[in-house]
């Protein structure tokens, strides 16, 4: 990658903070995120309203630790999908004021963020901090199917078993990056596949 | 004048060509010796009787052809055509404009008749004629954007203006360059235009959407657009990549001036009435260096700016692989004498 070179549609993760004007504050994640939601409540307890959904990932559990820190509103989920469905029900009785924050890997992030769309929550809107892992969501322009948890430069589309060249072009809207046949001009002839998204 | 459309193909076996008054009229990009981006937006008006700018869009030999490919194109794949649940008054916003410019400016092709909101539109080309009610979607046979953007050559997209920047939120999209509507469709400016390279640190990006969030109802810009594609081949998207990225393969020093076209694109931007948003049209035409060369200006021009054409940029365009043939079939018509700025043809 050329140096300065930035593309301007991948996403800025920042690391979550509170909005002290919220009116209610959903916190969602994931795994390692647990820490990030650890360190929201080192810096303060809210007065407002908080709900906290978590679910463990491959080692990082903080559940417990969470448990005694959080004072109210916390949810252990057990997968991503309980996650999701929780998250249905809870922005159903949300207001205008509630802020979102996000923890955890791309994947999990922006299915969250699909979810909140839904609910007329914009991007803009929601604060998301990126931890455990940079796998990254593939999205391939081919056949449409999306590719979760991408760790390499090459991946297999799950779909149509293309080899996908991973670009850094991303789309909020399918919460994925692009994926391009690697070998659509020379069929077969593939450069090294490396782990660069640990 | 009465056009006479051409019987073409943009696939498979490609009968395509340019007539000599289309060559003639053809939008030649480069007036200087180099090319770089740069945000080269002027007014839409209305350029000389026949040539491409003469109206608000351009109805040429081709449009038979390319309406029956866009349909191709459509058929094999649903997301080139797209539209956000919000974008309803700009996609009745984009069929006043187009019926009204294609009945206006070629009544022997088109007709349009209105009785209040009841509407008759008549297309004799495509041999459409339908009746409708004007801002009632269910009186026409799919949504009415999708209607009129297969009548009319070229992409569309439609930006809806909020945020202080425009978003991509509905197009119809079979003969890009390589981007692709199911993945931009919802981004805004920035996003969308991301991977262009230096555009960003040239700033060209910045301002070209500074320009645009002011554009005034009645008073359209466009610009030139440019790449080199291998066949005259329209759907040269990312989506079937692997359909077409072995062309580029097939270029040899025999066929070079046969295979390869220059692909200019002549983007124009229409703010609309009722949604405040812009239309954006992208009109692709297509010339093989051998038309092209028919104006050796042209060519000479052409083997200037190949030649001196940024590492980057040729591998943007895809062109890395036949690049160096390209620069060498065009120089047998470069005698390195200085040539004065413009675009005409002689």
């Amino acid at each position: 990658m050329e140096r300065g070179y930035w593309i301007r549609s991948k996403p800025v993760y920042t690391s979550l903070l509170w909005h002290e004007k919220a009116t209610s504050h959903l916190v969602v994640a994931q795994g390692q995120g647990g820490m990030a939601v650890l360190k929201l409540f080192q810096l303060m307890h809210p007065k407002q309203a908080i709900t906290v959904l978590y679910t463990p990932y491959a080692e990082a559990d903080y559940s417990k630790t969470l448990v005694k820190v959080v004072p109210e509103g916390l949810h252990i989920l057990e997968t991503e999908q309980e996650v999701l469905a929780k998250l249905e029900i809870v922005l159903q009785g949300m207001c205008m004021g509630m802020r979102l924050y996000i923890a955890g890997s791309e994947d999990f992030m922006w299915s969250v963020a699909k979810v909140a769309n839904k609910f007329g929550i914009e991007d803009a809107g929601m604060m998301k901090e990126l931890t455990g892992t940079l796998a990254r969501p593939i999205y391939c322009v081919h056949c449409k199917a999306t590719t979760h948890g991408v760790t390499t430069n090459i991946g297999e589309c799950s779909g149509c078993g293309r080899m996908l060249f991973v670009r850094d072009h991303f789309s909020r809207k399918l919460g994925a990056y692009m994926g391009l046949m690697i070998d659509a001009e020379s069929p077969g002839e593939l450069p090294e596949i490396e782990e660069i998204y640990p | 004048m009465a056009l006479a459309f051409k019987q073409e193909t943009f696939r498979n076996d490609y009968k395509y060509s340019n007539s000599p008054n289309a060559i003639k009229r053809f939008p030649f990009p480069f007036a200087e010796d180099q090319y770089m981006y740069s945000v080269n937006i002027e007014p839409h008006v209305k350029g000389k009787t026949g040539s491409v700018s003469e109206f608000a869009f351009d109805v040429d030999e081709h449009y038979v052809g390319e309406c029956l490919d866009k349909q191709l194109t459509l058929d094999l794949d649903r997301g080139r055509y797209a539209a956000l649940p919000h974008m309803m008054d700009a996609q009745w916003d984009f069929v006043e404009l187009t019926m009204e410019a294609l009945s206006n400016d070629y009544p022997e092709h088109f007709s349009l008749k209105k009785e209040g909101l009841n509407w008759t539109w008549e297309n004799k080309p495509l041999n459409i004629k339908q009746s409708f009610v004007f801002g009632d979607a269910s009186t026409m046979p799919m949504d009415p954007f999708e209607f009129m953007s297969k009548q009319v050559q070229g992409d569309f997209v439609l930006l809806d203006q909020r945020d202080e920047t425009l978003y991509a939120d509905a197009g119809f999209v079979t003969s890009q360059a390589d981007w692709s509507l199911a993945f931009d469709v919802g981004m805004s400016w920035r996003e969308w235009h991301a991977p262009v390279p230096r555009a960003t640190e040239l700033g060209v990006m910045d301002r070209a959407l500074k320009y645009l969030l002011n554009l005034q109802l009645g008073s359209p810009v466009r610009r030139l657009n440019w790449t080199m594609t291998v066949n005259p081949r329209l759907d040269t998207s990312p989506e079937n990549y692997p359909l077409w990225g072995t062309d580029r393969n097939t270029v040899n020093p025999e066929n070079v001036a046969d295979k390869v076209h220059l692909r200019v694109e002549l983007q124009s931007l229409f703010r609309l009435p009722r949604s405040n948003g812009i239309v954006f049209s992208i009109r692709c035409y297509l010339m093989s260096l051998r038309e092209l060369s028919s104006y050796p200006r042209w060519a000479k021009r052409l083997h200037r700016v190949q030649k001196t054409m940024h590492p980057d940029l040729i591998e943007y365009k895809g062109m890395t692989k036949f690049h160096p043939m390209m620069v060498e079939w065009l120089s047998q018509f470069d005698d390195g004498s200085a040539m004065a700025v413009g675009t005409q043809p002689e």
